[in-house]
């Protein structure tokens, strides 16, 4: 009996210490990815997550349409697609259950999380260059800024987070005034300006001191401190190689991405590192020369297509009236789409750059400070610069008698900010900053050509639209009682 | 002579028919000359047995013993061998060589109560069970015609749910036991396959498998621990016998057909359809719809319609992308052994095509088992089984290819695809040709899997062994288990049989996936890498691994054989949670009474068994990522200077914390036998919690994530389950049935801080998880009505912000006067609430005939596959879609459908309008087989010969409200979403089955 209780007893042993090397089954590493335990370690890591806040950007951005420049007179939802919460958007009836808007603000504050990450890691490795911290501080604060611009713009009053929260943090942080954003936009952007180096210092496609500058003279105007725009502005005007572009239809090409407009833009490469807008408006049956098939989620308003002037060149780069279909033999209808960023192109995959901010709004933005800070003639020759670009002479210039008065002023304005950055993302906030979204009350949709009418629909804007709804998703997540729903909405 | 046994054979049955098994059957007319055999049948406690079955082997000649248990027999006068049967006892063959009196004892079989059922780490006798464990035997699965061990066990096994989500060939069926109790985890239950936990059953071919076991209850599985949580199902493959070597072959071949849609709508009728569908998009922009469809300027080309519909191409994508597809299965397999040495060796080869053109299935596989017995002490044993298969996949759904415009011609004459808007430039669909995507798109999935295992046991007394056995999958997934295992009877009365074990296993694994860019194959014929550019976003690879590390231990007590205990424990230590909470502990306790074993029951003739079971016991999930509880960093993408670069962020957030999802469940069982176990019942009500629920919390976006996997609420499964079996008929006509009844009460009981999480379709519909409600109800708006008028529109009546025409009416739940997300309400649950299955086995002489029947009451289905077949795009259409919608004020439809438009869609998704009644019935195997007669079969040198026919889903009855192809199919985002999946097959198919 006795060497088999040996027996038993060895094998025992065997079998449980035998294998049993703890550290081999339990403690193990991912080998695939990287965790928040062995990252970042290095300049070259931050360098990394400062590329990821740009990802983010990079990825919202050709969708923002549909949330910033949907709701506006430019265009409509075809009925082509059906993206939900477009045709509620398209139509000025917001709701807090609207999936777009809740997107937006997670895709957002995600983008504001990533410059959060690098702000609170950047102390972290001992291998910096010179200048680089700065530059990635920089760059962080630039893009928290802009994320911060887009969700004050869209939200109004939102969360301020400034740090990367844990999850009791940001259950119970609470929406901060509009008024306090702006001044953190502010800042990030002062910050900004004067630790990021110049374009020519930088690769394209990232932040450089001009585009800080060039967007704190916006949001001054945003906030009417039109003496600190006027500040910006002036700092904008050391700034070297920036002018407006010979031709407009230039800033549509591939071949014309880099040009001296282009004060910050975002990056794409065809099919690899493509977005969706340059498919997102040509018709179903694709254009010709294009892109074989098109998504036509909307299409151009009749109510922007007429304001344009037949000599105005920016008509022909913004939209197209004759179509025609991919398929080879196919006839060309009257059936207007947009076409700003209609390059040929990888269905869905494009690689035209989108501008977040070009040197025509700087001119633009100077004419509106000017005239706030009575200086006409100054406002009058940056609006005249506009048109003189898009229709190649002066014969199309305002006069000073066009705008006597702020409201005939602003008539001009915001109709050249209208003509100008059509499908860019301005006209809906320039019709709420200035008020005048409330008249916005019939939108010419499709127009027919034969009959010369067009669909004409009825908006019932009210002033809480001035802001969307916080989605609801967001507000349920909050601990009860923290985020609150602003005022009109439910 | 031929008409008198004919008459004997109908006057048999008629007998049967109405007196069933309580009475003799009829005895033969004795004829001259024969030799007369008698005796009385008693059982072994000397009571006389009537109703014996009395039969001379060979013959169809027999009788019965009558009341006193005597039978009287004429045979033929030469040597012959009688065959004793009945119910409970054991068959006995008695020789005779002449005639006279012979009194025969027959022994209690109690084969049902003997019956070994595997467990954990072990076996046990069905009668010693004190859990609920169901069985199923490989008696004819092996010649269901399905493509996966699991499609086999449907509708077979009380609470056990199989259903067939996609019939794409080699698809796996989703199984749930007993209700699904976790969200974000998987529901998966474990599978074991001789002994190899985590093994997955597309790894084994039903031709190998002896039985499968599956253990419902907490108290057999939680021997399993912290991967139990969805029950086990343990699979134990055939092993060689002592005995001279058997060969066997069975084959079947056959041909799957898809049940398809019948009310497609082309030509005239489809053309009509899409004038009213452009003409209903003219009026909603204001135009006027009198204008000519074609041809006229003033109607802008979006609204026109081409006449190129009447083209007389009246093209069913369907029937085009569709096709009966063959189906084939081989298998061989040489068995036998010596006292010392058994071994089992077979192969499988199967091939099976789709019914969606292009799309295939071939599986290879080769089983060797071997058992070697070295000296009294030690045995030994190997397992290998490599497995190789292939499938080629479709490469999108079946809806996206149904779904093209009926106009369009499959192939033009010169081999090329036309595409819709070759024949008309707008307004359609601008996909490509449903069959140049089929042709033009290869995906294929290989996988290989090779389960090894090898084993030492060691009989160190007659009580107590110890088994050690290392297994491996393609040297990937590694396993080391060691059991000890003692099993004594004290004084008379008490049985005690004990394990304890330890058990490693550490997974491995890489995916690599490789893909060219669309359209860079340089020619057609080489299908290969090598032949295009490789893309890089699919082409990469990715490694994983976790490690688990167990202890466990099991004691069985049983007193008087009367009453029995058990008691297990198992501590599981996984890399899959964080630092905190690594280790789980599982505890299990059960108890049973078999009453019929007391003095007050034994004997009864009624009451042959009776057992009452109670249990309780906790098992865990661990069935998410590798590494979730740490905070990981992915890479991201931007393009600086037009350069390709990566960027990092972090996109999960890290939780140390994470742990074990927990699940505690009661069993009460009562097992029961009657007539001499001639009907055996078993009934289980259950009640699972299951706690700190892995469950990926939403949290605000505001920091930076929306969720983050935590342990947090509770999800509660109550159900009951039945399943009778019974011998209704037996002697030469035989009658089994086995039914099965179950259902289960799923109810979310808590959800932590977030009280309830909507999961939100972008078309509208919402999924809702809510405390007291079942997981995932569908959450929307109640359609009421259509706006069939601008009177209805402009009545007041409170209608959804930019409704129009033909929109529906929702019914204003607050009564606030408005329709908002406030107005939503649950609006019913995928889940069915019943689940009915019944297999019927016959057998006459040689001939044999079993037939399996499903049925699944009251699932709810989210059909949006049906808003494809409603006119958008002015793609394919089906009538019952189209007739009742509402098109114009003239023409409002039934007042009930509203119009269906691309534009709308939001207006029927966040509705009830495509919640359709999934329930069904339905046939799902016919089997009819028959042996070859002895006489034949040894002429031939075979031990059996036997032929079958096989029909998979013979039948299938649906609600008439139900528009899909296969009820239990989705294919969508969230649970019972269907997005349009496959149809589902009839299979026919003819098998031979031989033995040597």
């Amino acid at each position: 009996m006795k060497p088999i209780r040996t027996y038993i007893a060895a094998c025992m042993m065997a079998a449980v210490f035998g294998q049993g090397c703890k550290s081999d089954l339990l403690d193990l590493s991912p080998e695939s990815f990287l965790t928040n335990s062995n990252f970042p370690q290095t300049a070259a890591d931050i360098d990394q997550m400062t590329i990821g806040i740009y990802s983010r950007l990079q990825s919202r951005k050709p969708g923002d349409y549909l949330v910033m420049e949907v709701p506006s007179d430019n265009l409509f939802m075809s009925s082509n697609q059906s993206i939900a919460g477009s045709f509620e958007l398209d139509g000025l009836t917001p709701e807090p259950g609207n999936p777009l808007l809740n997107n937006f603000w997670i895709s957002t504050y995600n983008g504001i999380f990533r410059a959060n990450s690098v702000l609170g890691e950047i102390d972290r490795p001992a291998d910096y260059r010179a200048g680089q911290k700065d530059q990635f501080t920089g760059e962080a604060k630039f893009l928290r800024a802009l994320f911060y611009f887009d969700l004050v713009r869209v939200f109004g009053d939102v969360p301020k987070v400034t740090s990367v929260l844990g999850i009791e943090a940001s259950r119970n942080t609470r929406k901060s005034p509009a008024a306090e954003i702006y001044q953190l936009i502010v800042d990030d952007l002062t910050d900004a300006a004067a630790k990021l180096p110049l374009q020519s210092g930088i690769a394209r496609g990232r932040a450089s001191k001009a585009a800080a500058i060039a967007l704190l003279a916006k949001v001054q105007v945003y906030r009417k401190d039109w003496a600190a725009a006027q500040a910006a502005l002036d700092q904008f005007a050391t700034m070297q190689g920036y002018d407006l572009a010979d031709n407009f239809a230039d800033l549509w090409k591939l071949t014309g991405e880099d040009n001296p407009e282009a004060i910050f833009s975002l990056k794409y490469i065809d099919g690899s590192n493509g977005h969706g807008l340059s498919t997102a408006f040509i018709p179903n049956a694709g254009a010709a020369g294009i892109v074989n098939r098109g998504d036509e989620v909307a299409l151009p308003s009749w109510s922007l297509i007429k304001l344009y002037d037949d000599a105005d060149k920016r008509k022909a780069a913004t939209v197209t009236l004759d179509y025609t279909a991919a398929s080879a033999g196919a006839p060309t209808i009257f059936y207007p789409y947009i076409s700003k960023y209609a390059i040929p192109h990888t269905f869905n995959a494009s690689g035209l750059d989108l501008p977040v901010i070009r040197y025509a709004d700087v001119v633009l933005l100077k004419a509106e400070v000017a005239f706030h800070r009575n200086q006409p003639a100054v406002a009058l020759a940056a609006l005249n610069e506009i048109r003189e670009r898009a229709f190649g002479d002066a014969t199309h210039n305002y006069t000073a008698a066009d705008i006597a008065s702020e409201i005939t002023f602003y008539d001009k304005l915001l109709l050249e900010r209208q003509l100008e950055f059509a499908y860019e993302n301005e006209r809906w906030f320039d019709l709420t900053r200035t008020g005048r979204f409330t008249q916005l009350i019939r939108e010419e949709r499709n127009y027919n050509n034969v009959t010369q009418t067009a669909v004409t629909v009825t908006l019932r804007p009210q002033a809480f639209m001035k802001v969307f709804p916080i989605p609801q998703v967001q507000i349920g997540q909050a601990a009860p009682g923290v985020l609150e729903q602003t005022q009109g909405y439910y | 002579m031929k008409r008198t046994s004919h008459r004997r054979i109908m006057t048999a049955c008629l007998y049967l028919w109405v007196c069933t098994w309580l009475l003799p059957m009829a005895a033969a007319a004795q004829e001259a000359g024969e030799w007369r055999l008698s005796g009385i049948v008693t059982g072994e406690d000397g009571t006389p047995l009537p109703g014996v079955s009395v039969a001379l082997k060979g013959t169809p000649r027999g009788a019965a013993t009558d009341e006193s248990g005597r039978y009287t027999l004429s045979v033929p006068p030469q040597a012959g061998v009688l065959v004793f049967k009945f119910i409970g006892m054991l068959p006995q063959e008695v020789p005779f060589s002449s005639a006279g009196t012979q009194n025969i004892t027959l022994r209690s079989s109690e084969k049902a109560l003997n019956e070994v059922v595997v467990v954990g780490y072990g076996t046990m006798k069905k009668s010693s069970l004190t859990a609920s464990v169901s069985k199923l035997e490989n008696v004819k699965l092996d010649q269901v015609p399905v493509g996966r061990v699991e499609s086999a066990l449907t509708g077979r096994i009380a609470g056990v749910n199989v259903a067939q989500t996609s019939s794409a060939p080699g698809a796996p069926p989703v199984i749930r036991i007993r209700g699904a109790g976790s969200i974000d985890a998987s529901n998966d239950p474990l599978v074991v396959i001789d002994g190899f936990p985590g093994a997955g059953l597309g790894s084994v071919s039903m031709n190998d498998i002896a039985s499968i076991e599956v253990l419902k209850d907490a108290s057999s599985a939680a021997i399993y621990g912290s991967r139990a949580a969805g029950g086990v199902i343990i699979v134990t493959t055939k092993k060689g016998r002592t005995g001279k070597p058997s060969l066997s072959v069975n084959s079947f071949a056959g041909i799957s057909s898809p049940m398809v849609h019948k009310d497609w709508i082309t030509g005239q009728e489809f053309y009509d359809y899409a004038v009213r569908y452009q003409n209903r998009e003219l009026a909603w922009a204001g135009g006027d719809v009198t204008i000519p469809v074609w041809g006229d300027n003033r109607r802008l080309a979006q609204y026109q319609v081409s006449p190129v519909l009447l083209n007389g191409v009246n093209n069913v994508w369907q029937d085009a992308v569709t096709q009966n597809a063959p189906f084939q299965n081989y298998n061989m397999s040489v068995s036998g052994g010596t006292e010392n040495v058994k071994y089992y060796v077979s192969g499988t080869v199967k091939s099976e095509k789709g019914t969606i053109k292009t799309t295939g299935f071939n599986q290879y596989g080769i089983r060797a088992n071997l058992d070697v017995k070295v000296n009294k002490v030690v045995s030994a044993g190997l397992m290998v089984n490599p497995i190789y298969s292939t499938r080629r996949l479709a490469p999108t759904s079946t809806v996206s290819l149904a779904k093209y415009p009926s106009f369009v011609p499959t192939k033009n004459e010169d081999g090329t695809y036309p595409r819709a808007r070759d024949l008309w430039g707008a307004v359609v669909t601008s996909q490509a040709n449903p069959m140049a995507i089929l042709d033009g798109t290869q995906i294929t999935q290989q996988a290989f899997s090779n389960i090894g295992e090898l084993f030492v046991a060691l009989q160190f007394t007659p009580d107590l062994s110890f088994r050690s056995s290392f297994a491996g999958n393609r040297n990937i997934n590694l396993l080391n288990e060691n059991v000890l295992s003692y099993n004594k009877t004290f004084g008379k009365h008490h049985d005690l049989n004990a394990i304890a074990g330890a058990s490693f296993q550490r997974n491995t694994y890489r995916n690599a996936y490789m893909g060219v860019l669309p359209g860079s194959f340089e020619n057609d014929i080489i299908k290969t890498l090598n032949n295009g550019i490789i893309d890089p976003n699919s082409t990469g690879s990715t490694k994983s691994a976790w490690g688990l590390m167990s202890y466990f231990a099991r004691v069985n007590y049983a007193y008087k054989s009367k009453y029995l205990i058990a008691a297990s424990v198992r501590a599981d230590g996984s890399s899959r949670f964080g630092p905190d909470n690594q280790w789980g502990y599982f505890p299990s306790a059960s108890a049973a009474w078999r009453v019929s074993e007391e003095d007050f029951l034994k004997g009864s003739a009624l009451l042959s068994n009776l057992k009452l079971r109670a249990s309780y016991g906790v098992t865990g999930n661990f069935n998410i990522g590798d590494f979730s509880w740490q905070g990981g960093i992915s890479s991201t993408v931007y393009s600086p200077n037009n350069q390709l670069g990566k960027g990092k962020a972090q996109t999960s957030l890290e939780n140390r914390a994470l742990s074990w999802e927990k699940t505690r469940s009661y069993d009460f069982g009562i097992d029961i036998g009657l007539f001499r176990n001639r009907v055996n019942i078993t009934a289980d009500y259950y009640d699972k919690r299951t706690n700190d629920l892995l469950y990926s919390v939403a949290v605000p976006a505001i920091s930076g994530f929306t969720g983050s996997i935590s342990n947090i609420g509770d999800i509660g499964n109550k159900g009951f389950e039945i399943e009778v079996n019974s011998q209704n008929l037996t002697g030469r006509f035989s009658w089994q049935t086995a039914f099965n009844f179950s259902m289960n009460r799923n109810k979310v009981l808590n959800m932590g801080v977030d009280k309830e999480k909507l999961f939100e379709d972008q078309y509208g519909m919402s999924w809702l998880l809510r405390v007291g409600e079942p997981m995932f109800s569908y959450y929307g708006y109640k359609a009421v009505g259509v706006i069939t008028s601008n009177e209805v529109l402009n009545s007041g009546i409170p209608l959804y912000p930019g409704s129009k025409l033909g929109n529906p009416i929702y019914e204003d739940m607050n009564k606030d006067g408005n329709i908002d997300a406030r107005d939503r309400v649950i609006l019913g649950n995928y889940q069915p609430k019943a689940i009915i299955g019944m297999v019927n086995d016959f057998s006459y002489k040689n001939f044999d005939l079993s037939i399996a029947v499903q049925a699944n009451l009251g699932a709810t289905v989210y059909n949006y596959e049906n808003q494809y077949y409603q006119g958008a795009l002015v793609g394919a259409m089906r009538r019952d879609l189209v007739k009742n919608q509402w098109w114009s004020e003239q023409e409002p439809g039934d007042g009930r459908t509203p119009a269906a438009a691309l534009s709308t869609l939001n207006f029927q998704g966040r509705s009830d309008l495509y919640l359709e009644n999934g329930s069904y019935f339905a046939v799902r195997n016919v089997n009819l087989g028959y042996n070859f007669p002895e006489s034949i079969s040894r002429r031939l040198r075979m031990s059996q010969l036997r032929m079958y026919c096989s029909v998979a889903n013979l039948l299938m009855v649906t609600d008439k409200g139900y528009h899909g192809y296969n009820p239990e199919g989705y294919n969508g985002p969230y649970p019972g979403y269907n997005d349009g999946t496959e149809p589902i097959n009839r299979v026919v198919t003819f098998g031979l089955n031989v033995q040597f």
